[in-house]
């Protein structure tokens, strides 16, 4: 049997890269005078930050539909959750610095005249309380609405579809101002982080820098599930559910566990998503901002994890551009990804890629594998 | 097999099924010893199918009683609880998994913990890579271990298939048309290795191939229309008449 | 106006005939108006109204629009046509006095006008002009058109406007201390038959100091009314539930369609609504511009164009994109999900961003009340059409060889396949009468809802939860699929207000589908789990 490591070839280049950027990008921003063309400028450093989460979101969905299938439009709840779990920490910080100097109240309860800070935001003033809430909420709904679902075999598209129901349901309570989340502008106009002012080039950094090491831990995280036999078992559940079932293996649970795995690592993506862009509101919970992780992944190669990171660096990157230069476009643009990939990239740019190179490798060595009979006895 | 044991395997008795008013299985009874093997004939949809969902928890009966090892009642637990129970199926068209090595798709069917936790915690045992080994000697796949199973030929599946079967260790195989598509050579070594494994465990196979279930050389079941038209040795089932006008033709 | 002043000549020449009462208040108030006092104007008013005299009407009339005149203790009133008549005889005036002024008015005179006028119209032989009167006591609660009302009661033949005249006559008794106990009880009664809001507000706003034997009464008739208000809401949520429901299928049955024959979720399908409504929109363009005078008509006209090219566009779809992705749903979602968005962005670029004005055509405007409800035309013609379209569409499924060889496809694609049937013809047919039918939604849409590159988004979920809900592949399931959601929604609302409403039923079918995980209406047996 052969030995899969945790870190083989594919991780130790996730991981140098990663590496690489966390140290370089900084070192770029700071070291680098403004004119130069190497330098990478203040404003650069959230949104790469952003990217980052926003990878560590698309490792989340490949993780369920890579590996098991399970395609979720979704995950952009559990994203938005774990940023307004840090969202609401980050409010409790800016204390009677608030328009309406309150201590306690942040301003849009003083403003929706409420006398007390409701049950559920008290201990988000603590930061290891907040960072626990962003991967618990996340981590609860996905178990709780995983364990109904898989438990009745809700599978395919069916589960595609409530699973977009959820996110559009939790759009609509989040919009109402009566839930405490804010309401329609959500929560914004942070001061601080930890003691440090939040919009700071080295608070920016240092979100930059722990973006790329939870990007990291994630990734190392989902390597070694798909590398253990549970891996196995749910690429198993994703070909051939039902065989997986009559050999023993109580599929429901394999599907809960990892689904809500899932959902905390796309938790922990929010959290750290939301100090970098400084806003969090309902339509995060947006279903369209769902489909378009979806899309990261798809384009970057399902199934292979790395791809999920590169899917969602290019992607964004690419949105960012067009919407800066021919915003009319982008639709088109995303639009056509979606049904460009599907149809004539299904394994996305890794698995291109992958195809090329062992196309020239064969065609390099003049060995021809296909014609290799392996029928006989 | 020297536990102490109640004569019959499996015991279905007055088992109906009906999908929308249309009954899979009307009444059906039937009786398997331990280490018998059982060959089950039938016209389309005589409930043989239906009648493996049943016994495997796939579907549940309306009425009637699903025994196994005379305690347990099959009509109220699930695919998973009646696997880990001790019987074992092999599908219709043959079900691997694609994408795992032909090792892999072993490991995965041995028998062992199946929690997801302890699957993401378990290591590889030596003792394990020894079943394998055996197993792949067995439906003579140890050339091919390392090959994605979806690479397979059809007959290649089957074999791999019963093999993951036999990874279960179980008690009692199903096995739905373990000889379609399968050349005449490899049929008769199907035949073999199926009469070697009721050596040991109970066996059910379902089967339109005439020839291939005088290999077997069993008892066999004929069904109609979700009950059983007649039991007994080949010959005589054969013999019978309303076998013949149903099934077997002139 | 012209009918009005000759039922005016009619009238007058009746009155003058067969009345001989010449001297009595009416002709003893007149000159009150010509005193130059709102105060003895007011009361000049109220005695001429009062006085059942053939000339009360005219001038009232007259004085409303400044057209009474005074000199020297004389009035006159001045005819449209320019002419002057005595208001005291009737006659036609030669000389014209030169100190001529009109009687002035202020608010509370133009009150008693009002007042006034609802008593005097009531005489009036046109219905519609004694029902307005009626009305017009009814809320002005006059005492001083009781005489008159009285007589209006005894006279009217047509039973429906002997109720409202019996309804405004009980406005005016039931607040009224000097009326007889029997009157006022009677008041009561008639006004708990009437049963309405107004009649409600009468009831529970006794002025107090009431003797208990009237408000105990009129307690109890304003419960029942009350309760019987409250049914009527709830009937008319019901409705509005039915109505929505109606929406709700037109835009699902499409993706049931398409849903049911491919197990193709085609997350376009609100897009293929959005352009139904854009086809209706550039249809009235086309009309507006060209033949303003088939405006009528131009729904009738956009419905086999809207299907046409949501059809057209259905078919391309599904040949260019879908048919590569067949047994790969979740691909397949994802494409059409991009589908959409190219689509939407089209739209907006050719159209642009904003929302475009559908005009409805007059034989939609309008409302009908029946009873305590109000079912405005347009809902009322989107419901029926939503019934016809699943009608007919039913009569597709069942009797046409389409329909046979769609619901073979749905029940076993293999089977119906190798008994010669062409899956990916009917594949593409299927698909396109999907689409087809969104189109015709989209017409259907384009009356109640926001015209704009969204408008498909805004359903695509509902409609989803429709089918799901319903059971893939079942008409007959996404009809009660799409009436449950849309009454319960509805429902809800009144209650839980509009988007707790809705989270509560979104959170109500994810549950839902947990139980029954195929829908209410699924197929069963061994094809399907296979």
């Amino acid at each position: 049997m052969r030995k899969q490591s945790v870190f083989d070839r594919q991780s130790i280049v996730v991981l140098s890269l990663l590496a690489a950027t966390a140290v370089l990008v900084p070192v770029l921003n700071v070291s680098v005078p403004p004119g130069s063309p190497f330098h990478v400028s203040d404003h650069l450093i959230p949104l790469l930050g952003k990217y980052l989460s926003f990878a560590l979101l698309a490792l989340s969905v490949d993780l369920i539909w890579g590996f098991c299938g399970i395609l979720s439009l979704g995950h952009g709840a559990f994203f938005a959750l774990g940023g307004y779990a840090m969202g609401m920490y980050l409010m409790r910080q800016i204390g009677p610095r608030g328009v309406y100097a309150d201590p306690i109240l942040p301003d849009f309860m003083v403003f929706l005249n409420w006398k007390e800070l409701p049950w559920f935001w008290h201990g988000f003033d603590w930061f290891p309380f907040a960072a626990l809430m962003a991967l618990a909420v996340p981590g609860c709904l996905a178990f709780v609405f995983g364990w109904l679902a898989f438990r009745s075999r809700v599978t395919g598209v069916y589960l595609s579809i409530i699973t977009q129901a959820m996110t559009f349901a939790l759009m609509l309570a989040f919009f109402r101002n009566d839930m405490g989340f804010g309401g329609n502008n959500g929560l914004t106009d942070f001061k601080d982080i930890l003691g440090l002012p939040i919009q700071s080039g080295f608070t920016r950094i240092v979100l930059f820098v722990l973006s790329a090491a939870a990007l990291a831990g994630g990734y190392m995280l989902c390597r070694w599930v798909v590398n253990s036999k549970l891996g196995k078992v749910l690429v198993a559940i994703r070909d051939a559910e039902s065989r997986t079932r009559f050999l023993g293996y109580r599929v429901e649970n394999y599907k809960l566990a990892v689904f809500t795995l899932s959902a905390m690592l796309a938790g922990v993506a929010g959290a750290l998503y939301v100090p970098q862009v400084g806003i969090i509101n309902p339509g995060e919970f947006a279903p369209a901002n769902s489909i378009e992780a979806v899309v990261w992944v798809a384009v970057g190669g399902r199934g292979t994890l790395a791809g999920a990171i590169l899917g969602a660096l290019v992607v964004n990157a690419g949105k960012t551009w067009f919407t800066g230069a021919l915003p009319e476009f982008w639709l088109f643009v995303l639009g056509g990804l979606f049904v460009f990939v599907t149809l004539l990239m299904p394994r996305g740019i890794l698995g291109a890629a992958k195809d090329l190179w062992e196309q020239g490798k064969r065609v390099r060595s003049g060995l021809r594998r296909d014609a290799v009979p392996f029928a006989a006895e | 097999m020297t536990e102490p044991v109640t004569p019959t395997l499996l015991y279905l008795d007055n088992v109906t099924v009906s999908f929308d008013g249309f009954k899979a299985l009307n009444a059906l009874s039937l009786a398997l010893d331990h280490t018998e093997m059982r060959a089950i004939i039938g016209p389309n949809g005589a409930g043989k199918t239906t009648m493996m969902d049943v016994i495997t928890g796939k579907t549940r009966p309306n009425q009637g009683t699903v025994l196994f090892e005379g305690k347990h009642d099959l009509t109220s637990l699930d695919e998973a609880e009646i696997a880990e129970l001790g019987i074992g199926r092999k599908f219709q068209t043959p079900t691997v998994f694609d994408m795992h090595s032909i090792e892999d798709n072993l490991l995965l069917a041995l028998k062992g913990e199946r929690g997801p936790f302890s699957a993401l915690l378990s290591r590889h045992t030596n003792q394990e890579s020894e079943r394998i080994d055996a197993l792949l000697e067995r439906v003579r796949l140890t050339a091919h271990r390392q090959r994605r199973a979806g690479e397979l030929s059809h007959g290649q599946k089957q074999w791999l298939e019963i093999g993951m079967l036999l990874a279960q260790e179980p008690k009692l195989l199903l096995v739905d048309e373990p000889a379609a598509g399968m050349t005449d050579q490899e049929t008769a070594d199907t035949a073999d290795l199926l009469r070697d494994i009721a050596k040991t465990r109970s066996v059910v196979v379902v089967e339109h191939d005439m020839t291939f279930v005088r290999e077997l050389d069993v008892k066999v079941t004929c069904l109609h229309e979700g009950s059983v038209l007649a039991e007994g040795p080949l010959d005589a089932v054969s013999a019978n008449e309303r076998v013949i006008e149903v099934y077997l033709g002139r | 106006m012209i009918n009005l002043r000759d039922f005016l000549r009619t009238l007058l020449l009746l009155v003058f005939t067969t009345s001989g009462a010449f001297a009595g208040p009416y002709e003893d108030a007149l000159p009150k108006f010509a005193a130059d006092s709102y105060s003895d104007t007011e009361a000049a008013i109220g005695t001429v109204a009062a006085s059942g005299h053939p000339l009360s009407l005219p001038l009232v009339e007259a004085l409303r629009d400044g057209r009474l005149l005074a000199s020297a203790g004389q009035v006159f009133i001045r005819e449209p046509s320019g002419g002057l008549i005595n208001a005291a005889t009737g006659q036609a005036f030669g000389p014209v006095p030169a100190d001529l002024k009109p009687v002035r008015l202020n608010n509370r005179v133009r009150r008693a006008i009002e007042a006034a006028m609802g008593g005097l119209t009531l005489l009036s032989s046109g219905a519609a002009a004694r029902r307005e009167a009626a009305r017009a006591v009814f809320r002005s609660r006059d005492a001083a058109a009781l005489r008159t009302i009285e007589q209006a009661i005894a006279r009217e033949a047509d039973p429906d406007l002997k109720l409202a005249l019996q309804a405004a006559r009980a406005s005016i008794l039931l607040g009224n201390e000097a009326a007889s106990t029997a009157d006022r009880l009677w008041a009561v009664e008639t006004l708990r038959e009437r049963g309405d809001q107004d009649a409600l507000a009468l009831l529970s706003s006794l002025p107090a100091g009431t003797q208990p034997e009237i408000v105990e009464p009129a307690d109890r008739a304003a419960d029942s009314i009350r309760s019987r208000l409250a049914l009527w809401s709830a009937l008319q949520n019901v409705w509005y539930g039915v109505s929505l429901g109606s929406v709700l299928l037109l835009a699902a049955i499409g993706l049931s369609i398409t849903f049911g024959t491919m197990g193709v979720i085609n997350m376009a399908h609100g897009e293929m609504v959005m352009l139904g409504a854009y086809t209706t929109f550039v249809v009235q363009e086309i009309i507006r511009t060209h033949v303003p005078s088939l405006f009528g008509a131009s729904l009738f006209i956009a419905l086999p164009l809207a299907f046409v090219v949501t059809g057209g566009v259905g078919v391309l779809i599904e040949r260019t994109v879908i048919r590569f992705l067949y047994g790969r749903p979740l691909e397949t979602l994802l494409a059409t999900w991009g589908l959409s968005l190219i689509l939407q962005q089209a739209v907006r670029t050719i159209f642009g961003p904003m929302n475009r004005e559908v005009g409805t055509p007059a034989w939609m405007s309008g409302a009908l009340e029946l009873g305590g409800l109000s079912l405005t035309y347009n809902r009322m013609a989107i419901v029926l059409f939503a019934f016809a379209a699943f009608g007919t569409l039913l009569l597709v499924m069942k009797y046409t060889s389409l329909g046979l060889y769609m619901r073979a496809v749905t029940q076993n694609r293999r089977m119906a396949g190798s008994i010669g049937i062409r899956t990916n013809r009917i594949d593409a047919l299927a698909f396109g009468l999907g689409s087809g039918v969104a189109g015709i939604a989209g017409v259907a849409l384009s009356q109640i809802d926001n015209v704009s590159p969204n408008l498909g988004q805004g359903y695509i979920i509902d409609s989803f939860m429709v089918v799901v809900f319903g059971g893939v592949g079942n008409l007959w399931g996404t009809l009660v699929g799409a009436m449950t959601l849309g009454v319960a929604n509805k429902l809800l609302e009144p209650y839980a207000g509009a988007v707790l409403g809705k989270i509560l039923l979104l959170v109500a079918i994810i549950l839902f589908i947990q139980r029954r995980p195929r829908g209410l209406f699924a197929l069963k047996g061994r094809a399907v789990e296979a």
